[in-house]
């Protein structure tokens, strides 16, 4: 049988924040004539000691089942009222806020207006009334989290990140899809700012890697399945010929990017007109001897078809100016320019660095771009308004990082998104920037956007630490205001509440009935889209039903 | 919760009871608290706008817009102007309104009833899909195909539901319901041998040479 | 560790703000930059966190030894504590993350921009609160210099009602018009009494202020919102005479702030004044080049040389347009300074506290390949305090100096 209804209303006066534009002892009195509720006093404070005890007492000695406060933002104030109710015995989600001083008594302060604005707040409590007459109790959902990451790339970031990882305790698996471990930094050969050798960076980064006690390393590794949520990705992968299923908390997307090859760009044949990789590679070679050295940026970057910067190519470009005019002092060394991202602290040192050593500047005009001929470039400096013609025995381009197709494959293994230059997206651009929009899923290195090794290390450890959360906690505790199956037999898995869920949150499975939805409540943030799509009613969302919803515009229009 | 949350069915039902205008402010596009859901609120919203305007109501008295929760003033702005537009209106059932007061209702609610079926719901929810990756043939569409489809189904559900809800009261014959509902005779025939085919509607008797329907019970 | 006193028990505030609406002091706001007021008692800004008010001791009428006690009056929390004393908290900790931040470069470092003393002048935070919607201006870009003169409106007002009323009780008390007994004064036919000098100083008040109050109106009709505007680069940054690193963060925050007044009223004419414009972050060019092609701003690629004004005080700024390799000059409604990111001031105390190093530019040193760490084992730096960043880089890097110091405390 229902147990009988009793819900009480406590009207917060607020100071004079409420009780200042609003009759809330009036209010009060209003209050306890609405249907089922049997005590409803006021408060000067609600929020304060006195008040809090006095929801406790009125729970215990009105024997209340469902409590209403109506005084201001839920945003800062609901999970104190909620935890009150719980402490005196009441399912917390019984609870229902009512906020009659921010959209209410704050805007609605003319005193000629007063009787609109108590209607206004008797609306809505008496909304608030009749929705907490149909709330349900709920729990709060733990799952449980597999201690245990997966980090795929085995680049700068990824072995960072794996190394931090692995020194906070966690087990972790590192997944390369090269025969080697190091990523770009293998090709390289000096890092700026610090002119410090890029293999031995990274081979002292693999060796820490390879003898650590609590990472697993697999190279020539492929993806091939992946199933679950956070706390229980189930990840099926393959190297070196042999398939392995592994179960795992949290996983960090390091997977890099690729360079572009300027294929029919200035003349560009890999031999005298070269690119900046293949220039790293000459170094360590040891087979650069060039006199008249121009180099172009923004080969293939900040272009009608690939508009974004990349970033690193102006330190790059400048870093390796330096290095021919250290190597040999009489080379002439041009760089041909547009804007010189030599964003920060070092980067402005080594710009003016290389002005020191005598390497050219010349800022070039995208309409006007440089033309490359048999033993010369040709370029109208803007700066100087004339056409230049400057001798080359070897032209280097600056070409632009560019997301790979493996990283749009790890994509959509995890349903990470990326963006349109196949760069992972992160959760919030500027305060979620190392999550992936699904959750236990985090991302770093140049596989969220071109980056130098500094910034790599950085935002690896930041991945790691962001990582480290669920893995510390053993489990993800949820707020049960999520998405729920109410009518099983309604559902019949057509999936088109899977294709809107934002968050991967819907999964179709096929059970004894038949196929049908199955809500990962871990991975539901509660917005409710596929309960307003649903045409066969059987998903609603907790504490927004549609009969909760119905019941407060009712109520609102029996005014 | 988002104002992807809003239903149809559940914001039809607001203006059935009596409601003079809705206001759903969503965030901006490209801004979504939740990603995607003022995509989906503002599919939802323009298809309830459509479907209660062929119901006969005034469709300025539903309306979506945009801010983010950063703009009081924009926010003021909305309102006021809202609130304004709507007084403007007058009351539901007003002049501003096809239809009088228990009329316009009866058609809402036939509406409420649209929304709430799995016609209309199916489309709206799929629009998103066909917009963005295509049908499983990978066939992309344009919004305007997609809204012209949903257009279609507003006048076929609104006749459907309406046939129904009248045969739900009484029998009657194709003659008859064409009158009633204004719907001209050889669109209701088809209608109603649609439904008829479908288990909806069963032959009652034949008088005057011309068949009587009565509706059959659903099971759930 | 100083705790400083707030005189607002923080258990007891609840933030509802009956005390700073009595508060009878009111100063400038160091939030809007001192182009708005705060009370005595106040909150630092809306949206801080603990959302309680505090006390400002230097201008609270309490401590300064009058007569008050309103706020405690008013307080039905109980929460005000006029005898709070600083406390000094001792901690034991595994790990120390330095995020102090950073100071806004001092603009009146360089005269030839004229900042601080032409009024349109402003640096890029002070347009930042012109822009907001809860700033001083309510997100109407006024001039510096019409909102002095809507200020000046309102204090001649109240002054000159003032005057007036003491002529009226003159008036009153000797039975004749002001106008006639200036006239009998001036012709020297009333000299004595002490009161009638009195008097007749109060009557030329009022005459004067009232011409000026004519004229400040006069002009304020003309007032409208700036919408020529000038935004000049690398203030304070890449300046051998000052800082010598580039800031990373202005060229973004001017490209910003230029689409935003664009946005608020579409008359704007934005020109930005740069050398390089560096948009290096993710969508960072292509918002750049939408900003040129699609909102129609003006990028121009040379370094600002001086600023003067003409005789409305709209300043003129004088450049050369090195991609036209001319000297021009263009005369705005407000010139807005991004100026540079500097170490802030006692960083040098806290280093030496620390024994932590700091790099030539006063930031915390630390080593590219270990981009975290001080030179002190178990002290990690994040955001500004390390080098000039953006938010994205910094919550990034807050959660990789949380890496670092975790690494130590909850061990491995």
């Amino acid at each position: 049988m229902e147990e009988e209804l009793r819900i009480g209303v406590f009207v917060c006066k607020c100071g004079s924040n409420i009780a200042g534009a609003l009759d809330v002892e009036g209010l009060a009195e209003y209050a306890s004539t609405l249907p089922d509720v049997v005590y409803a006093p006021w408060n000067l404070y609600t929020c304060a000691d006195a008040g809090l005890d006095e929801i406790k007492k009125g729970i215990k000695e009105h024997n209340l089942n469902r409590v209403v406060v109506a005084s201001c933002s839920p945003r800062t104030h609901e999970p104190l009222f909620r935890s009150v109710c719980e402490e005196a015995g009441m399912n917390p989600y019984l609870f229902e806020m009512v906020n009659i001083r921010d959209q209410c008594s704050w805007v609605h302060q003319d005193k000629s207006l007063a009787e609109s604005s108590m209607a206004k707040a008797r609306d809505l409590i008496r909304m608030g009334a009749a929705k907490a007459a149909l709330l349900k109790p709920q729990e709060i959902i733990v799952s449980g989290v597999e201690v245990k990451a997966l980090v795929i790339g085995g680049g700068i970031a990824g072995l960072t990140a794996a190394i931090s990882l692995g020194n906070r305790g966690f087990p972790v698996i590192l997944l390369e899809k090269e025969k080697e471990l190091g990523g770009m930094l293998r090709s390289l050969y000096k890092l700026a700012p610090m002119d410090a050798d890029a293999s031995e960076v990274i081979n002292a980064k693999i060796k820490e890697a390879e003898d650590h006690p609590n990472i697993e390393i697999y190279t020539g590794a492929t993806i091939e399945k992946v199933e679950g949520f956070i706390g229980k990705f189930d990840v099926t992968f393959s190297a070196n010929g042999t398939s392995k299923d592994v179960r795992l908390g949290v996983v960090i997307i390091a997977t890099g990017a690729g360079n572009l090859v300027p294929e029919g760009m200035y003349g560009y044949d890999g031999e005298k007109v070269i690119t900046q990789w293949e220039l790293e590679e000459r170094f360590k070679a040891g087979k650069v001897d060039a006199n008249n050295v121009v180099i172009i940026q923004c080969v293939g970057a900040r272009s009608p078809e690939r508009q974004y910067c990349s970033r690193i190519c102006c330190a790059i470009g400048i870093k390796n100016a330096i290095l021919i005019k250290e190597m040999n002092p009489e080379a002439k060394v041009h760089i041909l320019y547009r804007d010189l991202m030599m964003y920060g602290v070092e980067n402005e040192d080594q710009l003016r660095k290389a002005k020191e050593l005598g390497v050219r500047f010349v800022k070039y005009d995208p309409k006007q771009p440089p033309v490359v001929e048999e033993n010369k470039v040709t370029v109208f400096h803007q700066l100087m308004g004339t056409e230049l013609e400057i001798p080359q025995d070897m032209v280097v381009l600056s070409t632009p990082l560019v997301g790979t197709e493996d990283g749009v494959k790890v994509g959509n293994l995890f349903r990470a998104g990326l963006d349109k230059n196949k760069f992972f997206l992160e959760a919030h651009v500027k305060l979620r920037p190392l999550d992936c929009g699904t959750d236990g899923i985090f991302i770093c290195g140049s596989a969220h956007y071109p980056k130098d090794v500094r910034e790599s290390i950085m935002q690896a450890l930041g991945a790691a630490s962001r990582a480290s959360i669920p893995l510390s906690q053993g489990e993800v505790k949820i707020e049960p205001i999520v998405t729920c199956l109410v009518d099983k037999d309604a559902c019949r898995g057509c999936g088109l509440c899977v294709a809107l869920c934002p968050y991967n949150a819907l999964e179709i499975t096929t059970t004894d009935e038949g196929r049908k939805v199955n809500v990962i409540t871990v991975a539901c943030k509660g917005c409710g889209v596929c309960a307003a799509t649903c045409y066969r009613h059987a998903l609603t969302i907790n504490s927004f039903t549609d009969d909760q919803m119905e019941a407060q515009i009712h109520s609102f229009m029996a005014a | 919760m988002c104002t992807g949350r809003m239903d149809p069915a559940v914001m039809a039902d607001a203006f059935v009871h009596g409601l003079d205008g809705l206001l759903v402010l969503g965030c901006l596009f490209g801004e979504c608290h939740y990603v995607t859901g003022n995509f989906n609120a503002s599919h939802k919203v323009n298809m309830t706008k459509e479907m209660l305007a062929y119901a006969g109501m005034n469709p300025g008295r539903l309306s979506f817009r945009n801010l983010s929760s950063a703009e009081a003033d924009v926010f003021v702005k909305h309102v006021t102007d809202f609130s304004k537009e709507i007084r403007d209106l007058g009351p539901l059932g007003g002049e501003a309104d096809k239809f009088p007061l228990p009329k316009l209702k009866e058609k809402l609610e036939i509406a409420r009833i649209s929304l709430a079926g799995p016609k209309l719901r199916w489309v709206v929810g799929k629009k998103p899909v066909f917009i963005e990756t295509g049908n499983k043939y990978h066939e992309i569409f344009t919004e305007h195909e997609i809204n012209r489809t949903l257009s279609g189904i507003v006048i076929d559900e609104m006749a459907t539901h309406s046939i129904l809800a009248a045969l739900q009261k009484k029998p009657a014959s194709v003659k008859e319901l064409a009158k009633d509902l204004e719907i001209p005779p050889p669109e209701t025939l088809k209608y109603v041998l649609g439904l008829k085919r479908r288990g909806f509607l069963e032959l009652e008797s034949v008088q005057d040479h011309s068949p009587l329907y009565k509706y059959v019970e659903q099971e759930a | 560790m100083r705790k400083k006193a707030r005189y607002v028990n923080e258990d007891l505030c609840t933030g509802c703000g009956a005390c700073a609406e009595k508060c009878p002091t009111t100063v400038a706001n160091e939030y809007e930059l001192g182009l708005g007021k705060r009370k005595a008692i106040y909150k630092f800004y809306a949206q801080g966190i603990p959302s309680v008010f505090c006390i400002d001791p230097n201008s609270c009428r309490t401590f300064q030894g009058k007569k008050c006690g309103v706020c405690e009056k008013v307080c039905q929390a109980k929460a005000i504590d006029y005898k709070q004393e600083d406390k000094i908290l001792e901690l034991n900790v595994g790990a120390i993350i330095l995020s102090t931040g950073y100071d806004l470069f001092d603009a009146t470092r360089i005269p030839e921009y004229g900042y601080g003393k032409l009024p349109n002048v402003v640096n890029a935070m002070e347009f930042e609160r012109l822009l907001s919607a809860s700033g001083p201006t309510e997100g109407h870009v006024e001039r510096l210099s019409d909102i002095r003169d809507h200020h000046l409106i309102n204090t001649t007002e109240k002054k000159l009602k003032k005057s007036t009323k003491s002529l009226e009780n003159y008036e009153k008390k000797h039975k004749m018009s002001s106008d006639d007994f200036y006239k009998q004064f001036t012709a020297g036919n009333i000299s004595d009494g002490d009161e009638f000098p009195k008097w007749a100083k109060q009557y030329e008040n009022v005459q004067e202020g009232t011409k000026k109050l004519e004229e400040l109106k006069a002009k304020a009709e003309k007032f409208d919102i700036a919408t020529r505007l000038a935004f000049i680069q690398c203030v304070g940054s890449r300046d051998f005479r000052f800082n010598k690193y580039c800031s990373s963060y202005c060229c973004m925050h001017s490209l910003k702030e230029a689409m935003m007044a664009k946005d608020h009223d579409a008359r704007t004419e934005a020109y930005i004044f740069n050398m390089d414009l560096r948009t290096v972050g993710k969508g960072f060019e292509e918002y750049k080049v939408r900003g040129a092609e699609q909102i129609g701003l003006h990028y121009i690629r040379g370094r600002v040389a001086e600023i003067t004004q003409d005789e409305n005080e709209n300043p003129i700024v004088w450049y050369e347009e090195t991609t036209s390799q001319t000297t021009k000059h263009m005369t705005v409604d407000l010139a807005i300074l991004a100026v540079a990111c500097e170490a802030p001031k006692g960083i040098e105390k806290m280093a030496e506290m620390l024994g932590a190093d700091l790099d030539e530019n006063r930031f915390f040193k630390t080593d590219p390949l270990n981009p975290l760490d001080t030179t002190v084992p178990g002290i990690y730096v994040c955001g500004c305090a390390q080098r000039p960043m953006d938010i994205p880089e910094s919550v990034a890097q807050a959660s990789s100096a949380a890496c670092r110091a975790a690494e130590v405390v909850a061990g491995g």
